[in-house]
């Protein structure tokens, strides 16, 4: 057995003819961040629903802390904490209550339940809420006490779907911190998410995934690296007079797999390339010796939108580690 | 208004149109129109000659007509009964109001919507009045109008009481709670002072008289020729009265509702809880009533507590202690009253009488309130979402379905507690009646099985609570009072042996039937109809049990 604390070997999910999900195999070691990727319908919540025991695989295995999820399903229920992307409100229910019953249904002991419903309060910095009835909360709010009711059992995995959706910016920050929070307290976090920035500031691994199937998988620079190879360069001029000029100067030193693409309005040229250095000197060297005026010439950094959108758009296979 | 510019309204439009394409609706439709021919089938003469002076039309008449208001009274009230609160709870209702549409518009649309549904329906029992009418004996203007006359009245009045308690509500399944609590005071509670307290002098009997034709009963029972049967208890009002009072009731109750439909109004801030300490303020009082203060924190739900039991108590705004005290204290004060009422001779009536008119309101509080209950267990955690998270969790489904359906069982057996006093003091002023008692204490208890499990069972098949609630009324209710109806044509056609075979199926009539309430004395239900009751409660469940089990395991 090998000592991830989280794996799937090729792992599929159908449903008739449809496919959900098409020989997944991703792994995450302990205390990690996956960062699980793909638009709607892409196949997420399947792979979440196999991993966490509600839904049984066509073929393939996943395992948690190496029991099988579809074959120990209970074992898994106590290994695993799930925030499913519904929050799952009851109507007249204080949250101390709320996850009273939760803890309850977890088998946990009154004493210890007492103190372990205050400890996670505290984590997810909600102990200010706790007489406040479920339904009355906000959503920010909600997903807090959501990620309490998953930590109540003390997991070693939580998989939460979502967990930043309709948050507002300074709700996603905290939401961000506690995440980070809980990997340095050992947890190995799966978390979905369509705000892609978010993901590529906490997440260590990245998983992207497109009509069931894994399209890259590995460390975010891994993945950055290879579905990103050409890096993106902008050329700011002081006006939008020598635009033109510029443009034609760029065509002549660049391939025409390096189209030049002109914002009359910010007086910008970008262009992708895959030259060195040198190349890009020789570049800027063609422009001030034709007299066109730059103002700033910079490399435009990459980031997981541009990687998942070149999988999203291609739909093929790119580069799984 | 045009009637073109009427039917343009967007909201009638949908209202109408989209429930008309609804197969539930075609369901109803059809059900409506075969409940109303079999009637008229079995009750067909087999003589060939036309009647025109004797009863004998009156008596097809009679329980197609009660038939098809049972019908509106069951199927009506639901649709406006969520109206409101689901467009609420949805967000459309904001955006309804932000529309050009006016609050009038938007009300009207959904009144009307409702009542030309309920046109619809009842009219597919036209071809059965005219059937009636064709034996002879009865008129389009002393019988057929009047009765659609008084199915319109009804329909106008159910919808606009739907649709008031619909504004007001913070949920669709307690709105349909009391929206069917206010039919069945309407139509039932609303002629007790008359029937129970009998002869009333004065402004209590000017209150009383006009309190009977708040009910559909009276003016049914003009409409039908049982007016002499409903003198003798005291009833006087006939249908004219009770198309005046539903209108004023209908007219109020628009008012009210086009009052509550302003997007201030609506801005209502959501409840957010407060705690307080019992042991800082206040004296011995205040530490008393801090037993049961909704306000206390609660403490951790026990290890030998079902967690799932105690979660229902808490989600249910009645499940709350103090709540079910209040609901347990108003049963026993009921059910003393009617013990008071029958030691003090204060109407004529025996004690079996009166012992009959308690399991009737033992077994109205149990359809009330058991229906809306069982609908919740499982629909509501679906709606929610609780029921994933119940799925994630290592809880059984054979521990999460005791839970479920012992909350239900606990609070209905609760308000059965409630009403014992009163027996209890009746076979203590009648000794013998005693073996009586127990004999409906055991009906009443398979009456508790029976809505439980069958309102627990649709649940699981429904994936929301406001249809949930709706079906298992409407089972009920076929149960309960459907059955009844056979009762009601009882010697021609239905012979002995059937009335009684079908009234094997109603624990409510089979307690009527050991407490020998009139009518029912001759029908030897027992123990057949317990083991039957039983029986049902136990395939409900087992059927229930397989649906959890499926339910819960991996997709």
């Amino acid at each position: 057995m090998s000592d991830h604390v989280l794996e799937t070997k090729n792992l599929t999910k159908r449903y008739g003819d449809f496919v959900a999900l098409n020989d997944l195999t991703i792994h995450v070691d302990r205390g990690q961040i996956l960062g699980f990727i793909g638009p709607n319908g892409a196949g997420k919540t399947t792979t979440i629903k196999i991993l966490v025991g509600l839904s049984r695989p066509t073929s393939g295995s996943a395992f948690i802390a190496g029991v099988n999820c579809s074959e120990s399903a209970s074992k898994i229920k106590r290994l695993v904490g799930y925030m499913p992307d519904r929050f799952g409100a009851y109507d007249n229910m204080r949250v101390h209550e709320y996850l009273d019953f939760f803890g309850a249904i977890f088998g946990i002991s009154r004493s210890t339940r007492r103190k372990r419903i205050a400890d996670v309060m505290e984590i997810t910095d909600t102990t200010y809420m706790q007489d406040k009835f479920v339904e009355s909360l906000s959503h920010g709010m909600q997903q807090r006490v959501g990620i309490a009711r998953t930590m109540l059992h003390n997991p070693e995995v939580l998989i939460l779907d979502e967990p930043a959706n309709g948050l507002d910016p300074r709700a996603r920050i905290e939401m961000r911190q506690l995440l980070l929070r809980l990997a340095s307290e050992g947890k190995t976090l799966i978390v979905t998410s369509h705000i892609l920035p978010e993901l590529a500031r906490i997440c260590n691994t990245i998983a992207i995934i497109t009509g069931g199937k894994l399209q890259a998988f590995g460390s975010l620079n891994d993945v950055m690296g290879r579905l990103c190879p050409q890096r993106s360069y902008e050329l700011q001029l002081p006006t939008a007079a020598q635009l033109p000029k510029a443009e034609e100067v760029l065509k002549q030193c660049l391939l025409v797999t390096e189209p030049v693409t002109v914002s009359q309005a910010e007086c910008v040229l970008r262009f992708p390339t895959v030259r060195t250095e040198l190349e890009l000197a020789e570049v800027l060297n063609r422009l001030v010796t034709a007299q066109v005026a730059v103002s700033q010439f910079r490399e435009v950094a990459s980031d997981l939108e541009d990687a998942f959108l070149s999988v999203a758009d291609d739909k093929q296979p790119a580069a799984v580690a | 208004m045009t009637s073109i510019q009427f039917f343009q309204n967007p909201i009638l439009r949908r209202e109408l149109l989209d429930r008309l394409r609804s197969p539930k609706t075609m369901f109803a439709v059809i059900a409506v129109a075969v409940l109303s021919s079999m009637l008229v089938l079995m009750r067909w003469p087999t003589d060939a000659t036309i009647d025109l002076v004797s009863q004998g039309s009156l008596q097809v008449f009679r329980p197609v007509a009660f038939a098809i208001s049972i019908a509106i009274m069951m199927l009506i009230p639901a649709f406006p009964a969520t109206a409101f609160v689901t467009e609420r709870r949805r967000g459309t209702l904001t955006l309804l109001l932000n529309s050009p549409t006016t609050p009038t518009q938007i009300y009207f649309g959904k009144l009307c919507g409702n009542v030309l549904l309920s046109i619809l329906i009842f009219s597919v029992s036209l071809p059965a009045l005219m059937a009636c009418f064709a034996m002879g004996g009865i008129s389009i203007n002393g019988h057929i109008g009047p009765l659609i006359l008084v199915l319109v009245g009804m329909s106008i009045q159910y919808s606009a009481l739907g649709l008031w308690i619909s504004v007001r509500s913070q949920s669709a399944d307690a709105s349909l709670r009391w929206t069917y609590a206010a039919v069945l005071a309407l139509a039932v509670l609303s002629i007790g002072p008359t029937v129970l307290v009998g002869k009333l002098t004065g402004l209590k009997s000017f209150i009383a008289h006009w309190m009977t034709a708040l009910s559909p009963i009276p003016a049914l029972q003009q409409i039908t020729g049982a007016q002499a049967q409903a003198g003798e208890i005291g009833i006087s009002t006939g249908w004219l009265e009770f198309l005046v009072v539903s209108c004023l009731i209908s007219i109020g109750l628009a008012i009210a509702t086009l009052l509550k439909l302003d997007p201030l109004l609506l801005d209502r801030p959501r409840p957010t809880g407060k705690i307080v300490d019992g042991t800082k303020s206040g004296g011995w009082m205040r530490r008393m009533t801090y037993l049961v203060d909704p306000n206390r924190r609660k403490a951790g739900i026990a290890r030998w507590l079902n967690p799932v039991m105690v979660k229902e108590f808490r989600t249910r705004k009645f499940g709350r202690l103090h709540w079910l005290l209040r609901l347990v204290a108003a049963g026993g004060i009921v059910s003393l009253l009617l013990t008071v009422v029958a030691a003090t001779g204060t109407v004529s009536w025996g004690v079996e009488r009166i012992a009959s008119s308690m399991v009737l309101m033992q077994v109205a509080l149990l359809l009330l309130l058991g229906p809306s209950l069982g609908a919740n267990l499982i629909a509501a955690e679906v709606e929610s979402g609780g029921w994933q998270l119940l799925r994630a969790s290592p809880i059984s489904p054979i521990r999460i379905l005791v839970g479920k359906l012992m909350s239900t069982v606990w609070t209905l057996l609760l308000l059965l507690l409630a009403t014992l006093p009163g027996y209890v003091v009746m076979s203590y002023i009648q000794p013998s009646i005693g073996g009586q008692v127990g004999n409906v204490v055991i009906s009443l208890l398979i009456a508790i099985a029976l809505v439980t499990s069958i309102s627990a069972c649709v649940s699981a098949f429904c994936k929301t609570t406001a249809v949930a609630t709706a079906t298992s009324y409407a089972i009920l209710l076929t149960l309960f009072a459907g059955t009844l109806l056979v009762w009601l044509a009882r010697g021609k056609p239905f012979g002995p042996l059937l009335v009684e075979r079908t009234l094997l199926f109603n624990p409510a009539a089979i307690a009527l039937s050991e407490m020998k309430t009139p009518g029912f004395e001759q029908y030897n239900l027992t123990p057949l109809g317990w083991y039957i009751g039983i029986g049902l409660s136990i395939v409900c469940i087992v059927i229930l049990g397989f649906r959890t089990h499926r339910m819960t395991r991996p997709d």
